[in-house]
């Protein structure tokens, strides 16, 4: 697995197909693919999009399985944790699950990425 | 050499900024100043900045719009600070670029790139907090983040503050290493 994260709009997704040769129509969006997609395709973006349907329709998400099914997957993941807490209950809940998910991945994670004006850089190898 | 720093607010990136002009050593020095100061707080943000550049030999050139007429030349290192108030007066202000703000203010560093030795810009990440803002606001996110990724990918130095800590991203000037006191704060 491959973990490239950054701010939004820094060109997270644009740097991962580059980086690994992977044609833009070939990658999932996280926001609207099927959820099963996940375990089939090579590149999902928007992956906080993707936990956050998980949480508004009370759905777990397993690492493991993740793991199992798709080790060569790249996922692209806003990062979301540098602000005041949220007010709302369900966005401190969608802020919170995606930075604990993103640390499991990242720990199981051969690389990741962190990606700023455009520019990426590994921040973990091996 | 285009120089680009990034950071978060109250990062230190100023004073990275302002010390590496110092280390470049290309006189005369113009300050390009951007915020419009339109309350108390403005104010004091630019008191506090005008003391850290008192005595660093700058010239002050206000801008809060239009930088591709910004007269720049006969400088040696320009720093213009900073690119997120720079697109907030283009975006929001009555006779400012509105929709075409990023071209705009490309054009316009693209002009003063070519009227001096060293141009550095300071900027602001913005991009990290995870909040869902309005329409307006994400706008002005998406512009900032576009001006930033097309400096970034032409400037020879890009580096993100971090604590007062630079996290060297791009360095074109030296590919081989950061030479010693020259990157770092003192």
């Amino acid at each position: 697995m491959i973990l490239v994260t950054g701010g939004c709009f820094q060109g997270k997704t644009d740097y991962a197909c580059e980086t690994f040769g992977i044609p833009m129509e070939e990658a999932a969006d996280g926001a609207s693919c099927p959820l099963e997609e996940l375990y089939q395709t090579r590149l999902l973006y928007h992956f906080h999009e993707y936990i956050r349907r998980l949480l508004e329709e009370n759905l777990p998400f397993s690492v493991e399985k993740l793991k199992a099914e798709n080790p060569e997957i790249i996922l692209v993941t806003n990062e979301l944790g540098y602000g005041v807490v949220p007010m709302d209950r369900f966005d401190r809940e969608y802020r919170e699950r995606t930075g604990r998910i993103c640390c499991q991945i990242a720990k199981e994670a051969e690389k990741v990425h962190r990606v700023i004006c455009g520019i990426g850089t590994v921040i973990k190898d091996g | 050499m285009l120089g680009l720093i990034t950071g978060g607010s109250g990062s230190g990136k100023s004073e990275y900024a302002e010390q590496m002009v110092l280390k470049l050593q290309k006189t005369p020095r113009l300050y390009i100043a951007t915020m419009v100061p339109f309350d108390e707080e403005c104010h004091e943000r630019i008191r506090r900045h005008r003391a850290m550049r008192k005595e660093k030999g700058f010239d002050t050139l206000e801008c809060y719009r239009g930088l591709k007429s910004a007269e720049v030349s006969g400088y040696g290192t320009v720093l213009l600070e900073c690119m997120s108030n720079l697109t907030a007066n283009e975006l929001y202000q009555e006779g400012g670029a509105g929709e075409r703000c990023v071209e705009e203010i490309l054009e316009g560093v693209r002009k003063i790139r070519a009227q001096c030795e060293h141009l550095l810009i300071v900027t602001n990440e913005v991009f990290s907090d995870g909040i869902e803002y309005d329409r307006e606001t994400r706008r002005y996110q998406r512009y900032l983040a576009e001006i930033n990724r097309r400096i970034a990918a032409r400037a020879d130095l890009v580096v993100e503050v971090v604590y007062s800590i630079p996290l060297i991203h791009k360095n074109s000037i030296c590919p081989t290493g950061v030479p010693e006191g020259f990157y770092g704060t003192e």
